[in-house]
């Protein structure tokens, strides 16, 4: 505390990171995450055996063992696809929600900024395409593109950028509406020194948050499309993929069924956590 | 109201608008020929029968020509033949789409009954283990791709149990993909239920209400209940929407004979007229659902309904 | 008589953190009691730890004696409604918005099965009657967002007293009502007490009500008893400090005024300024628009602190914005000095806003929370005055300093201050650039009065050592009274009165005018003032014309 004026001086929140770390979602989000990163990085030295290498201890052999967690219908290892599985997983919502948060915070400050005709339209057509649904939108993209991984990342992407677009436009809408950013304005201030030094810093807490929990609905989605047949193509270690592919044995080896669910939900998890546990401390209003 | 229900009557049409122009820009979007694409996996087309379909489809035409010609037969309730049998398409998906609405209306169900009052309960008990429970269960649930747990409901109740059907049309087989895609969503309703609630409680006319001397049971049923589930019927609408796209992946699994599994085996075989169909039909779905959704919440919301 | 209600070391504890300690008052029938003090004093907690509201996480100690029972005893159900009852700060929100008038105040009665159903809508059309609401039948059919706010504070009054409680707990019942609509609610609850010989007690911020409404006082500051004893006592010889403090800064529509000479060359000049605020929403469905200002003329002299007061919808503020180019007009004209702020567009404009700055009413919301303050001060430097960085920083140093806050606050976030500091960082960035106009809209409104008066004294200095010309927007005549040169009256976006404070103050022309100083209340308690007629029917609101010289007047 220091000596002022008035009083009622309040005391500095604690830092960002021990904030986040303080929450449970986001201690349990963030570990999970980090063990994923660390997972995806070291794949090809944590994995014990080649992802496509067939055959060599034989097929459909129950986890446990030499195989921690079995092998598939060709003999392959199921811990080493996991591993590698993890790298594709996390670039795919990396990726993906690349192409959602850059496309979408562009047409959402663009519209909260210019206002008039192109907020009118920007967002007019942004309403349109957010209610066709990001699953029609991905399901459209890959109709035309063909299914392949890459495209189906691309879809994924690309139907996102109407909830980032909307997420940001009203973020953004608030901030321009407050009375600091009209004081800045009325010091005369220009558009590049509105948007850099006070727009983007006040919106990008909110965006953080978005796409943390948007990595979780790109991994989703585009491991959904992957299971439909219409992502990942063979010998990939997609997850999805490899899901929709132990449908043929799901009464001979179940482990090909719920090891790469259990992947896939425990990814998802870390991020929502992740973004539940960012939400709370990006933003130090809504710590009461 | 009239003027709420005017703005989204006028916003649903223009969607639709733009939907039938985006279908008809969808075929030249395909890169390379599309025709060719679409016999490519028959054999024996003659370069002539190509020639044909090209002209049927107005494919040599200019896209507005093109245009013009596709709204003409859509408002002859004409959306073209299928490439492969050469059936209406209209007929294919009308056979369809009573059962994927019959799916997403039975998994709303679910997810409604399940999600509301587990989020009710949750912030009636905000902070105490039962909602951190809930809670932790919630997002869980949201976390569970909907293709896995169908597979896993399908391993165990109807391949180990033997309690239910694997796959079928009939009532029975209803309950496994209804259940599948009710349970993620009903995540999200506690979610938002629960939100919603906490919102109300802490508001000044719930604590006017307690100060009045009602019941805890009369202030949370009147007030609070009232008032915190107008957001939760704000959220229907694009909920819906989710459960449709939902139904894509859980028509698949199940082998339920919905217009998603329709649309994923025309996407394999190129069936261009299949896939434009599809996707106008599950515009109309989407955009007359939330506007049914958006009427039923201006006759609930008062501020609405009398402004 | 014997006491209602016999509060005695009344404490609420969150944990073991003490938000309300030591609290003992009795409260007789009949009688107001004002519980007074700024923003975290706990009188707010004072009142829910009474009606047992307490959030689950506090809890309260002490006796609080109320027929024969003690309400503080967690095994004994609270009379509440029947017994004691609450109102609350904001009408908007005191009212379930999904529900009718009707079943609000009603259900109640049926609940406690005092009557039934069909006597008890009788007894609300009687009660909403008696509180001053016409046509009560019709409106029992509405919802709350159909009524103004200072009848839903009516219904909310009528639905309390329809129970028949011998106390009323009133948690700043007119702080969100504008004055004229707060005279007739301080009205409606003395005849009230007058007539049913209720116990009021009366939680406030603001010394004038506490004046015009108590017969005891009660001070709280930071969770304690500063003072309690009789109002005329308290404001004639406060015993503690803080109540001498808090007096003090009280600003008083009944201060004589000093005049500054006035000087006479026009600084801003305003001339028919038209602005119209449409409805959003596409064309076809678009809602009527409602006029903000209506062919709206003023100069500023050069030096001087005009006033703009009104209630709310006046359009003061929107002038004030039009003026600083955040809101554009749809016609007329601003000239300051030779410039035509007007025509400035693009580049011209943004060199043209160096001349006017602004301050903001919301301290919390008006500071860029991701910017150091030390930036946030500079910026209008960085953006007008290519200095070199060290000149800068300097010339922030002297900004902070003169202030009165330390310079070596300059690298803090805004979250690090509190409301008056934050208000005069806001202030030392309206200065920095030395503007020719700072435009003040209600910059101490939210503020604690300690602190306004503070804040108000930082204004006077300001003006003083800047020579700077103000335009001083705000609802409070007192402070206008305080701070301001000249007044200019507004309502429904037109002026109704302008003149030198004096004029305005001690010979109002216009009935609006009167009615306006009228109604607020004045910390004295010696000059309490019976009921007032509510200005009724029509008045003139056409041009302006000179009644006397530099006294203008509605024709």
């Amino acid at each position: 505390m220091q000596t002022v004026t008035e009083p009622q001086t309040q005391r500095a929140p604690p830092g960002f990171w021990r904030r986040l770390v303080r929450s449970p979602s986001g201690l349990v989000g963030l570990s999970i995450v980090l063990l994923l990163v660390f997972c995806a990085a070291f794949a090809d030295v944590l994995a014990p055996y080649s992802p496509t290498k067939m055959g060599a201890g034989g097929r459909f052999l129950p986890p446990g063992g030499k195989y921690l967690l079995g092998t598939d219908e060709f003999g392959r290892d199921m811990f080493s696809r996991i591993l590698y599985g993890s790298r594709i997983t996390l670039l795919i919502g990396a990726v993906a929600v690349g192409i959602s948060l850059t496309v979408g915070m562009l047409v959402g400050m663009i519209a909260a900024f210019r206002r008039g005709w192109i907020e009118a339209i920007l967002m007019r057509g942004t309403d349109v395409l957010f209610s066709f649904t990001e699953t029609l939108i991905a399901l459209s993209f890959v109709a035309v593109l063909g299914p392949s991984l890459q495209n189906a990342v691309i879809a994924v992407g690309v139907a996102g950028v109407p909830f980032y677009a909307r997420t940001c436009y009203s973020a953004a809408l608030v901030e321009t509406s407050k009375p600091y950013f009209e004081a800045s304005i009325a010091a005369g201030a220009g558009p590049a020194r509105l948007v850099l030094t006070h727009l983007l810093p006040n919106v990008l807490p909110t965006m953080i948050v978005v796409a943390t929990l948007g990595v979780s609905t790109a991994i989703l989605a585009a491991a959904g499309l992957s299971f439909l047949g219409l992502g990942a193509q063979p010998p990939t270690s997609e997850w999805g993929y490899m899901l929709a592919g132990s449908r043929d044995y799901i009464n001979r080896a179940p482990w090909l069924m719920t090891i790469p669910g259990l992947a896939i939900a425990v990814t998802v998890l870390g991020f929502n956590l992740l973004g539940d546990g960012l939400r709370t401390s990006l933003d130090p209003v809504e710590r009461k | 109201m009239w003027r709420f229900l005017g703005t989204r009557l006028a916003m649903g049409a223009l969607t639709i608008w733009i939907t039938t122009i985006l279908v008809t820009l969808l075929i030249h979007a395909v890169p390379g020929d599309p025709v060719q694409i679409m016999y490519a996996q028959s054999q024996g087309t003659t370069p002539e029968q190509i020639e044909e379909v090209r002209r049927s489809l107005g494919l040599d035409r200019p896209i507005p020509v093109q245009y013009a010609m596709f709204i003409e037969r859509l408002l002859h309730g004409d959306l073209g033949n299928t490439i492969r049998g050469g059936q209406p398409v209209l007929d294919v998906i009308m056979q369809r789409l009573p059962n994927t609405l019959i799916l997403a209306c039975a998994a709303m169900f679910i997810a409604i009954l399940i999600g509301v009052p587990i989020g009710f309960l949750a912030a009636y008990r905000e902070g105490s283990v039962v909602d951190i429970s809930l809670m932790v269960l919630a997002i869980a649930g949201i976390s569970m791709p909907h293709f896995w747990l169908g597979l896993m409901l399908l391993f165990f109740f109807a391949l180990e149990l033997g309690w239910l059907p694997v796959s079928g049309s009939g009532p029975l087989n209803l309950i496994l993909p209804a259940l599948t895609l009710g349970l993620s969503n009903a995540a999200i309703f506690a979610r938002l239920t629960r939100s919603s609630m906490i919102d109300v409680m802490s508001q000044d006319y719930v604590q006017t209400a307690f100060a009045k001397g009602l019941p805890k049971a009369l202030v949370l049923r009147r007030h609070v209940l009232r008032a915190g589930l107008l957001p939760v019927v704000t959220m229907m609408g694009l909920q819906f929407a989710f459960m449709m796209g939902g139904t894509i992946v859980v028509e698949n699994i199940f082998s339920w004979n919905g217009v998603g599994r329709m649309a994923v085996e025309a996407i394999f075989q190129r069936d261009y007229p299949i896939i434009q169909g599809f996707i106008l039909t599950f515009s109309v779905v989407v955009v007359t659902v939330a506007i049914v959704i958006d009427a039923l919440y201006a006759v609930l919301d008062p501020r609405i309904r009398r402004a | 008589m014997n006491a209602l209600l016999s509060v005695r070391d009344l404490a609420v504890r969150i944990g073991t953190r003490p938000l309300v300690e030591g609290i003992s008052f009795d409260l007789k029938a009949g009688e107001v009691l004002s519980v007074v003090g700024e923003s975290g004093s706990g009188k707010s907690m004072t009142a829910k730890a009474l009606m047992g509201l307490l959030p689950p996480a506090a809890t309260a100690t002490g006796r609080a004696e109320f027929d024969g029972a003690d309400l503080l005893d967690a095994d004994i159900a609270p009379p509440r409604g029947t017994g004691i009852g609450l109102i609350f700060q904001e009408p908007m929100t005191a009212l379930t918005p999904v529900l009718t008038i009707g079943l609000q105040l009603t259900e109640a009665l049926v609940s406690h099965e005092i009557c039934d159903q069909k006597e008890a809508r009788r007894r609300a059309a009687a009660m909403l009657d008696r509180v001053g609401i016409p046509q009560p039948e019709m409106r029992m059919r509405q919802f709350p967002h159909e009524l103004s706010g200072g009848m839903r504070q009516r219904v909310v009054i009528a639905m309390m007293m329809l129970l028949g409680p011998r106390v009323l707990i009133a948690d700043e019942p007119t702080t969100a009502l504008d004055v004229t609509v707060q005279a007739q609610i301080l009205d409606l609850l003395r005849e009230i007490v007058a007539e049913t010989g209720i116990g009021l007690i009366l939680i406030t911020h603001d010394m004038g009500v506490v004046a015009e409404m108590s017969d005891t006082v009660l001070v709280m500051k930071s969770g304690q008893a500063v003072e309690h004893g009789p109002v005329t006592r308290i404001f004639k010889s406060p015993e503690a400090d803080y109540t001498r403090t808090l007096l003090d800064a009280v600003p008083r529509i009944d201060a004589a005024t000093e005049q500054a000479e006035t000087k006479q060359d026009v600084l801003l000049s305003v001339s028919d300024i038209n602005k119209t605020f449409n409805g959003r929403g596409p064309h076809l469905f678009r809602r009527h628009g409602t006029r903000a200002l209506d062919n709206v003329s003023l100069n500023v002299r050069m030096g001087e602190t005009l006033a703009l007061v009104g209630e709310s919808g006046s359009g003061k503020t929107t002038l004030g914005r039009v003026i600083a180019r955040l809101t554009e007009a749809d016609s007329g004209k601003i000239q300051l000095n030779s410039l035509d702020l007007t025509a400035c567009k693009g580049r011209r404009l943004r060199a043209a806003r160096r001349q006017v700055q602004m301050i903001f009413q919301d301290p919390y919301a008006s500071l860029d929370p991701r910017q150091t303050v030390g930036h946030t001060i500079a910026e209008p430097l960085i953006i007008h005055e290519r200095l070199p960085r060290s000149e800068r920083n300097e010339r922030v140093r002297q900004l902070i300093e003169k202030v009165g806050l330390e310079a070596d606050m300059a690298r803090r976030y805004p979250h690090e201050f509190s409301g008056g500091q934050r208000q005069r960082i806001a202030i030392a960035r309206a200065i920095a650039a030395r503007p020719s106009l700072v435009i003040a809209d209600e910059p101490t409104s939210a503020l604690d009065v300690s602190v306004q008066a503070r804040i108000l004294d930082l204004l006077e200095e300001m003006k003083r050592g800047e020579e700077l010309t103000m335009l001083f927007i705000s609802h409070d005549l007192a402070v206008v009274r305080q701070i301001a040169d000249r007044v200019a009256v507004m309502r429904h976006g037109k002026i109704l009165e302008l003149g030198s404070t004096t004029q305005i103050f001690a010979a109002p022309r216009h009935p609006y005018t009167r009615a306006l100083i009228d109604v607020v209340p004045v910390p004295d308690p010696a000059r309490k003032r019976g009921v007032r007629p509510a200005l009724k029917g029509s008045y003139p609101a056409g041009p302006l014309v000179e009644a006397s010289p530099g006294h203008w007047v509605a024709s």
